[in-house]
């Protein structure tokens, strides 16, 4: 099964597509993932139900969030309220250890993403704050990488042995699915994601030769 | 105050205090009325065809959904509100039409910081600033809402 792991939609302030536009490109262009997770900027968006819409589609559809830190962004899955309860989601400064813990005694987990990216990538921050704890995972292809930011994601989960995942980082339409995660087992919810993600049974995939 | 007072880098603790003296506090009022040509001449321009916004003779003539994005307050930005360190952009517009703009009705447009919020980019951190404008008819009825949103991006510290 291969999801994306990383878009966002027009519930983030700078996402340009609606989910259900995500849906139907993904159908007539015949993009080869099996859904995608919905990982909206310095929020988690509890409101929305997608059901009927990866009904109609066949898609899977799944929330988490993507939240800011001192060491970048950062995505979390399996997301609940006693994660959100725990931080000011729209802060740009949490902790990253504190997201960390917080996310996996919630039952979730935290993947530091785009790592190699300037500023907002972990590799930026380690030089001042140190290698963090509780990593296990990064994001290693990013739809939205420029350059070199993908390598030096690739170099530094190889040094310190993370598992990788990949993900559109999607905020248009045309993007979704540049980027994925292919896994061993079928994903039906939140909870069968965060298992995935903890067996470390899982790939990171790129389809951005293919997109362009 | 002058503007060296009030301009530094942007710390968390600034936003915060901007979204509670200015977040919701009504701070410019401006009464506008328009001409039916002036509704079809904007329609025209966006390259609307559709008789109801480009025909003044048609029963449901009205403003184009678009046109309270052309509207501006007296005053930007509240008296008082701080000047962030950074290249200012115009980060985008929405407007949520509600009720038909008829031509020779006074509106009564109120703006609002509607909210204030920063995030961190591949550029570096930005502070926005969502301005709305209300607009409402002689009896008060909300009509539509227009939104610009200003970015200001922080300068590096030197």
């Amino acid at each position: 099964m291969i999801l994306d792991l990383h878009a966002h939609s027009i519930k983030s302030d700078d996402g340009r597509a609606k989910v259900q536009n995500y849906c139907q490109w993904i159908r007539t262009r015949k993009i080869p993932i099996d859904g995608f997770v919905l990982t909206e900027h310095r929020q988690f968006d509890f409101e929305s139900d997608y059901s009927a819409l990866a009904a109609e589609f066949g898609v899977v559809i799944l929330k988490g969030s993507e939240v800011e830190t001192e060491y970048g962004h950062v995505l979390v899955f399996g997301v609940n309220e006693s994660f959100t309860e725990a931080f000011d989601m729209a802060s740009i400064r949490l902790p990253l250890r504190d997201v960390i813990q917080t996310a996996d005694r919630a039952g979730g987990i935290a993947v530091p993403c785009h790592p190699g990216r300037p500023r907002v990538g972990m590799a930026a921050h380690i030089g001042t704050y140190g290698i963090p704890e509780g990593v296990r995972i990064v994001e290693t292809f990013n739809g939205g990488s420029r350059e070199n930011e993908d390598a030096i994601a690739q170099q530094m989960a190889r040094e310190h042995g993370y598992r990788g995942i990949g993900g559109s980082d999607a905020h248009i339409v045309s993007h979704i699915g540049r980027c994925a995660t292919r896994f061993n087992t079928a994903i039906h919810n939140e909870q069968e994601l965060v298992a995935a993600l903890k067996s470390g049974e899982f790939e990171a995939i790129t389809f951005k030769e293919q997109a362009a | 105050m002058t503007r060296q007072d009030t301009e530094h880098n942007i710390e968390e603790a600034d936003i915060q205090a901007a979204r509670n003296q200015f977040m919701n506090v009504v701070y410019d009022e401006k009464t506008f009325s328009f001409t039916a040509d002036q509704f079809a001449e904007f329609s025209r321009a966006c390259g609307e065809t559709a008789p109801r916004y480009t025909d003044p003779t048609h029963p449901e003539f009205q403003a184009p959904p678009t046109f309270p994005t052309s509207l501006h307050p007296n005053k930007r930005m509240p008296d008082g509100y701080p000047r962030f360190n950074g290249l200012g952009m115009d980060a985008g517009k929405a407007v949520a039409p509600i009720r038909p703009i008829r031509a020779g009705e006074t509106i009564t447009a109120r703006t609002h910081v509607h909210d204030i919020y920063s995030k961190s980019g591949r550029s570096g951190r930005m502070v926005f600033s969502l301005i709305r404008m209300e607009l409402f008819d002689h009896q008060e009825t909300l009509l539509a809402t227009a939104d610009t949103s200003i970015v200001i991006r922080e300068k590096p510290a030197s």
